[in-house]
């Protein structure tokens, strides 16, 4: 190809599982593959991923331009650099949403050109025909940040779907307050639908929306169990590896090529918990991915953990799914109503658990369930500069779970002379960078934290069997 | 501000320098403080359920520390001064915590707060991002779901009767708001930018009906006023987030010109929209909150047409005050990591460049340190419009 | 008898003074140390020496930079922006746009008439100025001022990730012990810190003719980069460090006669070298 070699591309990492060395070239092909469809005259979206609304673009045969996939893969390929300057030049603040300042970026030169930006990773972000926002709770990129885009494609119109979720409150249950979210959600949703049927010129077909969200429905559930195949010693598979599997699960969603994928992974993970193969040889501590997108450019970092007999079971970053049947999803034949209803009990999956733990919140319980099921020695988290929406409140998290779950027993030497029992809490890691833009990242400051967190895990793990 | 300060100002010296020094006096009388953070927590329902409510102020002058072992660097430096001088302690005196999804940094660390600070009462208001009509019916949702919740923490039903008279009083407040605004059009203005700053942001800090009396007791002294406070210069107006200090605009004023208007927080964006009567109130107080203030963090839909008719129906309201207060300059004024404004930049830029008129962008934190350094921009983009 | 008229030009490194009446007669550089930013008179001094002139002869004085408010005897303090804009078009008449790279801050201003009409300034770190250099040069243990004749020669730079200078030190030093050749590392320091330049330049509508002033400008290899970078040819001036105390004394020229036309009284200072008293 012609861009590899050119800029300083990383030899390919390594991945435990084959199916997740098989994803670059689906991302690839999916790219290039909405390029060809703009040429055969499909309609392109703009889209977001975890919007709630992958089924319905599917169903009325929209193809999505996953804006913040594109993004990821210019920073995998440490070429986001020159998008990210075109959108400093354009008076953008390099503090923002990375993904969205190359997004813009590639946008205003593509659109100055007329064609592609010379070399453009994967042949390129091919030009809308329409651009669907998405105003949640979090992430106010999402709400920005085509709008932005507007400037450089006045003539691309946008719909800005309102995905609202309750937050957690000691005094109101979900149930006091879901009737008018969910009448909110599928009104924006019939929204969109209209949206598109306005742009595309065709009826929503229903049946086929309703095969779709069954489909996607399958899918999540196949996606939990797979995933939880990972509780096994050694764990088959890693975080570093689920940076990749979680490709189908968020780009394409509702189609059968993501539920075959995850076939196929569930396969391969029994497979290697028969023969017990692990990711690595000697699994000697479980960490778990505790918050933060990766830095897209050093996934390799997996790897030096790797080196190091660290491994990751289990992360909270892209699993976006939860088993389908323990979402007390209410009966109906509205497919639109569906979608409605796992939005709103997805995002509050954990609330329940965490009021029963005096001083726990949704996002702490969760830490404390896959500490609990994966038997994890120590918690791993990244904090992307640019990024607030994934990665304000790690801090707090981290505190608050110190503060109500100590699970370590040691033994300490009092003041008396004699030795007593004390509980500790699970070691953990900051790692300080970003999700695209290299020039944040130092690799000898980021392996040197590493280095010294393991030292960490050691001591606890002494310490711990002293107590045996 | 004169050599001789009135009374009136001096009291207004007094709430500025002591900021929160009224609520903690009102606490020790008895009443009940309900702080909040940012214009898009609808204070008439914190009034009507008999609470003061008190907006956080954070502290260029105070070094961000404590915050920090919290809350992350990447937040919104504005936020994260709020929350500092909160945990440290300055706010001890207040009841209760309200925020509202105004952006990520605030939505992201309700969480933060409501555990760090542990208050007896919380709650976080959801508003949407558009203004569509079921955007609409979901807010005022929202809104009835905050009436419930903190009328239980009230112990008392919060009346329909007691929303219109809390909207009553608001609209007062806005209107004496507006007055002060219009001593601002003369030339030089018979108030200077860093006095109505002061006023404004002490407005924030007292119950309705004493920032009301506050506000008549300014205008009052400011008609005996014979002579400007201030010379003929550069008629200058601050567009940007939020501003709740005189430090930048006292920089500004230093410099050699006038502040005369602003598109802020605090300031037009928040104290002049109405809200609207006769109705329901809280379907008028949704619209107010969602529609009326215009903060980047709502989306509005791009007008038909060119794209310029959408920069205008989207930054209008800047360009009027510009005229409305005949300006000879904006300034344009964003925080460091505030998504919601900075993905508006190069748009809000070519906006306010198609006035006509020189427009000086400026990032930066917030921190005393960090706006003395702005000093030669503004003075060379003083030294541009001369 | 002539006019003659002052700038003096306090930066974060240097001080520079020029005399001007129908062109330059005396000029000055100087390191701006602890001393001289309280000492601004001492400079003055010196120039005013080098032409064997008392103070007093100074129609009028500017001071501009970074140290403007610690000259206590100017008749008006005049920011750098206006200063280079002034100072460059005189230099340089079709100029449009200056790129000034010093050793705290550097900016970028597009002029008109030898006016500034929009500038873009960097001065909040290190990375995008003077001092990148300063610190790997330091790390290299190269010289600054052999900092580009070390980097000719080079086939290919090497690519310099960090942003942040201290983060660029370790990179640098880690590639030199990778075995990167030495120019290439340095080529790929003064590549990294024009594209850092170029992009907080492009903020603006960069037009011909561009000119690059300041300590800067004196590294032949770092303005040849800056150039492919923005994609215009670039101009030098023959001494890049006093641009801007020439475009003080112009406008202090200008001020003056502004003022006989329209006979209006002209506001200056006392003619006492007197140094500022800092509390």
């Amino acid at each position: 190809m012609a861009e590899e070699g050119k800029r300083q591309e990383r030899k390919k990492r390594r991945t435990a599982t084959e199916a997740a060395s098989s994803i670059g070239a689906m991302v690839k092909a999916a790219i290039g593959g909405t390029v060809k469809a703009k040429e055969e005259g499909k309609k392109l979206a703009y889209s977001f991923i975890v919007c709630s609304y992958d089924e319905i673009i599917r169903a009325m045969d929209v193809v999505p331009v996953w804006t913040e996939n594109y993004a990821g893969v210019c920073g995998a390929k440490r070429d986001a650099e020159r998008f990210l300057e075109r959108a400093e030049s354009q008076n953008f603040s390099r503090s923002l949403c990375t993904y969205a300042l190359c997004g813009l970026g590639f946008d205003q030169w593509r659109e100055e050109l007329g064609e592609m930006p010379p070399d453009s990773p994967w042949g390129g972000q091919a030009r809308p025909d329409f651009m669907l926002s998405s105003g949640q709770i979090l992430c106010d990129p999402r709400n920005k940040w085509y709008q932005a885009a507007q400037q450089y494609m006045p003539d691309v119109p946008i719909y800005d779907v309102g995905l609202p979720y309750p937050l957690y409150e000691d005094d109101i249950e979900v149930a006091d307050v879901q009737d008018y979210y969910i009448k909110y959600i599928v009104a924006e949703l019939r929204g969109l639908v209209k949206f598109l049927e306005e742009q595309t010129g065709k009826k929503m077909d229903y049946d086929r929306l309703s095969e779709l969200v069954d489909l996607s429905e399958r899918t999540w559930n196949l996606i939990w169990e797979t995933y939880e195949l990972r509780r096994a010693v050694p764990t088959p598979m890693g975080t570093g590896d689920a940076m990749n599997t979680m490709v189908p699960m968020v780009f394409m969603m509702g189609t059968q090529e993501a539920y075959d994928f995850y076939l196929d992974l569930n396969r391969e993970l029994k497979d290697k918990i028969a023969r017990k193969e692990g990711v690595v040889k000697d699994e000697k501590y479980r960490l778990l991915w505790g918050g933060g997108l990766p830095s897209w450019f050093a996934l390799t970092d997996f790897n030096y953990f790797n080196s190091k007999g660290a491994v990751f079971p289990v992360e909270t970053t892209y699993r976006m799914i939860e088993p389908i049947y323990r979402l007390d999803i209410p009966e109906t034949n509205d497919p639109i109503e569906r979608l409605a209803w796992r939005w709103i009990r997805y995002w509050t999956y954990w609330y329940d658990k965490a009021r029963k733990r005096p001083g726990s919140e949704p996002d702490v319980e969760r830490l404390i369930q896959y500490i609990e099921d994966y038997q994890i020695d120590g918690i791993v988290m990244h904090e992307a500069f640019s990024c607030r929406t994934f990665h304000l409140g790690l801090i707090w998290q981290l505190n608050q779970l110190r503060k109500i779950y100590k699970p370590i027993p040691v033994l300490i030497l009092g003041q008396d002379g004699k030795k007593k029992e004390e509980k500790r809490e699970l070691p953990s890691l900051i790692l300080e960078s970003d999700i695209i833009d290299i020039s944040s990242y130092s690799e000898v400051d980021t392996r040197n934290r590493i280095d010294a967190f393991i030292e960490t895990l050691e001591q606890a793990k002494t310490a711990a069997a002293l107590y045996k | 501000m004169n050599e001789q300060n009135s009374d009136i100002l001096s009291k207004v010296e007094k709430y500025y320098q002591n900021y929160g020094l009224r609520a903690k006096e009102l606490k020790s009388q008895g009443q009940k403080i309900i702080a909040y953070l940012c214009s898009l927590v609808p204070v008439e329902i914190i009034s009507a359920a008999g609470f003061v409510p008190f907006r956080i102020s954070g502290d260029v002058n105070e070094p961000i520390t404590k915050g920090d072992t919290q809350l992350e660097t990447i937040a919104c430096p504005f936020v994260r001064s709020c929350f500092d001088v909160s945990l440290k302690g300055r706010y001890d005196f207040c009841e209760g915590l309200v925020l509202p999804h105004a952006c990520d940094s605030i939505t992201r660390t309700y969480s933060v707060w409501r555990y760090s600070l542990d208050l007896p009462y919380s709650h976080f208001i959801n508003l949407p991002h558009t203004v569509r009509g079921p955007s609409m019916d979901f807010f005022r949702g929202e809104l009835e779901t905050f009436r419930k919740s903190l009328g239980r923490f009230a112990h008392k039903e919060i009346a329909d009767s007691d929303l219109i008279e809390a909207i009553d009083l608001y609209n007062k407040n806005r209107d004496k708001a507006k007055a002060l605004y219009d001593m601002r059009k003369s030339d030089p203005p018979l108030i200077s930018g860093t006095e109505m700053s002061k006023i404004l942001t002490v407005g924030m800090s007292l119950p309705v009906t004493e920032s009301n009396e506050l506000f008549a007791e300014v205008l009052e002294e400011l008609t005996q006023r014979k002579e400007p406070p201030v010379r003929k210069a550069p008629r200058i107006m601050v567009d940007g987030a939020c501003i709740d200090n005189i430090d930048f605009v006292k920089l500004i004023e230093d410099s050699g010109a006038n502040v005369v208007v602003d598109s802020l927080c605090i300031g037009t964006r928040d104290y002049l929209p109405h809200t609207d009567v006769g109705g329901d109130p809280l379907d008028a107080l949704a619209r107010r909150y969602l529609d009326k203030i215009n903060c980047p963090r709502t989306y509005r839909e791009k007008a038909e047409g060119a794209y310029e008719k959408d920069l205008s129906a989207r930054f209008g309201d800047i360009g009027s005050l510009g005229k409305e207060f005949k300006v000879d300059g904006i300034i344009l004024y964003v925080y460091k990591y505030c998504d919601p404004f900075g993905f508006e930049v190069p748009a809000r830029k070519a906006y306010l460049d198609s006035l006509n008129m020189p427009v000086l962008y400026l990032e930066d934190e917030y921190s005393a340190g960090t706006i003395g350094r702005l000093r030669t921009r503004i003075q060379a983009f003083l030294e541009m419009i001369e | 008898m002539s006019d003659y008229f002052a700038g003096i030009d306090i930066g974060s490194t240097m001080t520079k003074v020029v005399i001007m009446n129908d062109g330059i007669i005396s000029s000055i550089i100087g390191p701006t140390g602890p001393e001289q930013r309280r000492l601004a008179n001492n400079v003055m001094d010196s120039a005013l020496r080098q032409i064997d002139l008392p103070f007093d002869v100074i129609t009028y004085l500017v001071a501009t930079g970074y140290g403007r408010i610690n000259v206590p005897f100017a008749d008006k303090h005049v920011t750098e922006i206006s200063c280079h804009a002034k100072g460059v078009a005189h230099l340089f008449p079709r100029c449009r746009t200056i790129i000034d790279i010093g050793g705290q801050d550097s900016k970028g201003i597009t002029i008109d008439d030898g006016r500034p009409t929009d500038f873009v300034m960097n001065d909040k770190c290190a990375a995008g100025t003077g001092r990148f250099l300063e610190v790997i040069a330091d790390a290299l243990g190269i010289a600054l001022e052999n900092l580009d004749k070390t980097a000719l020669g080079s086939k290919q730079p090497a690519s310099i990730s960090s942003i942040c200078t201290v983060f660029a030190k370790q990179e640098v030093v880690a590639r030199l012990a990778e075995g990167v050749p030495l120019n290439d590392l340095v080529a790929g320091i003064l590549e990294s810190l024009a594209s850092r330049i170029s992009r907080m330049v492009k903020r603006l509508k960069v037009a011909n003719e561009v000119v690059i002033t300041g300590g800067g400008a004196k590294n032949a290899g770092l303005v040849k980069a800056l150039s492919d970078k923005l994609g215009y040819a670039t101009l030098v001036p023959p001494e890049p460090l006093i641009t801007g105390a020439v475009g003080a004394a112009l406008l202090g020229k200008d001020i003056v006669q502004k003022a006989t036309k329209n006979g209006l009284p002209l506001e200056r200072k006392r003619r006492l070298l007197e140094e500022i008293e800092i509390l």
